[in-house]
């Protein structure tokens, strides 16, 4: 079982980056890379991650093309989770995504760091609408939330692109 | 013995040779038989290897046609009249055993390199054709003995191009789809057209993890994208859409799993 042994030593490498790193998974030089292969690696990897296993980390596909990460779109989108894959300056939300969540990750990514309040103003957005929203990159590991203060009984968060630069 | 007016072996015309597969002796005469496929001769050296292991008498006219005869050699079908003469290259990719996952890298890159020395692929339909053969070939490792319960579990894969398209068949007398989906809590007691509707309809696996399962039904849709055409026999059902149309039939009982497809060149050449 290929998979999984490569499961294993990418699970250990994310484990070896302090919280809130991030492991970058290069598809270059890869021919072809099979559905089941690309589960067994970066879907199960994902599951554990969405799970709080790993902490504030992260995990980015960079492929040299959109049409290489097939497989794990699929999967991802069969365990209804999502991952950002970058192709060259490109980056695009793969798996099970909607055009909500990838428009608000975009302006986040955009801006960097931003507030819930500042996407739901720029956005039109309810703020209830955009916490959702919000809380679901989060959840996905797509977004890194840090906690700022509280607002009566809720926690307050300053969002963080986990695109660097 | 049982006579075939058919001059056609293949996966349309295949399952009337089946007809009585189970007998204690089983006689055919394929000698008016002009042309056979990949899946058709897969199934004819699984039905030999299956006579043989149950000592039941199988005794076959083979087709008279030369050229049938020196294709079935290329093949690499064993027990006919030419079996185990040189080798031409009419096959475009003889009978490969599969065996172990650690080997189908190496099958589907013999596979890889025999079409592309005939034919510019696209480089899309290159991954995507690659990509489909590690799939099917991985379900045999995966699937064909999954209750532990054959011996020697291994299939077989052979290809063979034609003026307009391209076969490619893989074959196991492992399990079958219905034993291998009854692993799974609330599967058991499946009929086979009952396991192939989930598995193209419902992208249901043997394993409860999300992730898992929902390659056959992925391939199936590329298939059909691609104007193709797509049979999978398991036990007593077959699976089966051409561009036209596709339904479950019920087929005569032959263990295991067997499939083929057949994609038009257009679709990816480049």
């Amino acid at each position: 079982m290929e998979g999984v042994t490569a499961r294993e030593k990418l699970l250990t490498a994310l484990l070896s980056l302090p919280d809130g790193g991030q492991l970058q998974i290069h598809l270059e030089g890869l021919d072809v890379l099979s559905t089941s292969f690309a589960d067994e690696v970066v879907g199960k990897a994902l599951d554990r991650l969405t799970r709080d296993d790993f902490g504030d980390r992260s995990i980015l596909l960079v492929s040299p093309s959109l049409e290489l990460a097939d497989g794990v779109d699929a999967k991802l989108k069969q365990r209804q989770l999502a991952m950002i894959c970058l192709t060259g300056t490109a980056w695009h939300l793969i798996g099970a995504c909607t055009p909500a969540m990838t428009e608000t990750l975009a302006r986040i990514i955009e801006k960097g760091r931003t507030t819930a309040k500042e996407l739901a103003g720029e956005l039109d957005l309810q703020m209830n609408a955009c916490v959702n929203r919000v809380a679901r990159l989060a959840k996905l590991h797509l977004v890194r939330r840090e906690e700022v203060g509280r607002s009566g009984p809720q926690p307050v968060y300053v969002l963080h692109s986990i695109l660097k630069g | 013995m049982r006579r075939f007016e058919i001059n056609r072996l293949t996966i349309e015309t295949i399952d009337a040779v089946l007809e009585g597969a189970g007998r204690e002796r089983i006689e055919l005469d394929l000698r008016a038989v002009g042309f056979v496929d990949p899946y058709a001769v897969l199934i004819l050296e699984l039905l030999r290897v299956d006579c043989d292991e149950a000592g039941r008498g199988l005794r076959i006219l083979w087709p008279e046609s030369p050229r049938v005869r020196r294709w079935l050699s290329d093949m690499g079908l064993q027990g006919h009249p030419t079996s185990g003469s040189k080798a031409g290259d009419d096959a475009l990719q003889p009978i490969t055993r599969i065996e172990d996952e650690a080997g189908i890298g190496r099958v589907v890159e013999r596979f890889h390199r025999r079409l592309a020395q005939r034919y510019p692929l696209t480089e899309m339909s290159r991954r995507a054709l690659i990509a489909v053969l590690i799939e099917l070939f991985q379900n045999i490792p995966h699937h064909s003995n999954a209750t532990g319960t054959i011996d020697d579990p291994h299939g077989a894969a052979a290809m063979q191009d034609y003026e307009d398209s391209i076969v490619v068949a893989i074959a196991d007398r492992g399990v079958g789809l219905s034993a291998s989906l009854g692993l799974r809590d609330g599967y058991q007691g499946l009929t086979d057209a009952g396991a192939l509707d989930l598995v193209f309809h419902q992208g249901i696996s043997r394993f409860s993890d999300p992730g898992r399962g929902g390659e056959l039904r992925r391939i199936a849709e590329l298939i059909r994208s691609w104007d193709g055409t797509l049979a999978v026999r398991t036990g007593r059902a077959l699976y089966y859409f051409d561009p036209r149309s596709g339904d479950t039939y019920d087929v005569p009982y032959f263990p295991g799993l067997q499939l083929a497809l057949r994609l038009p060149m257009r679709a990816f050449l480049a």
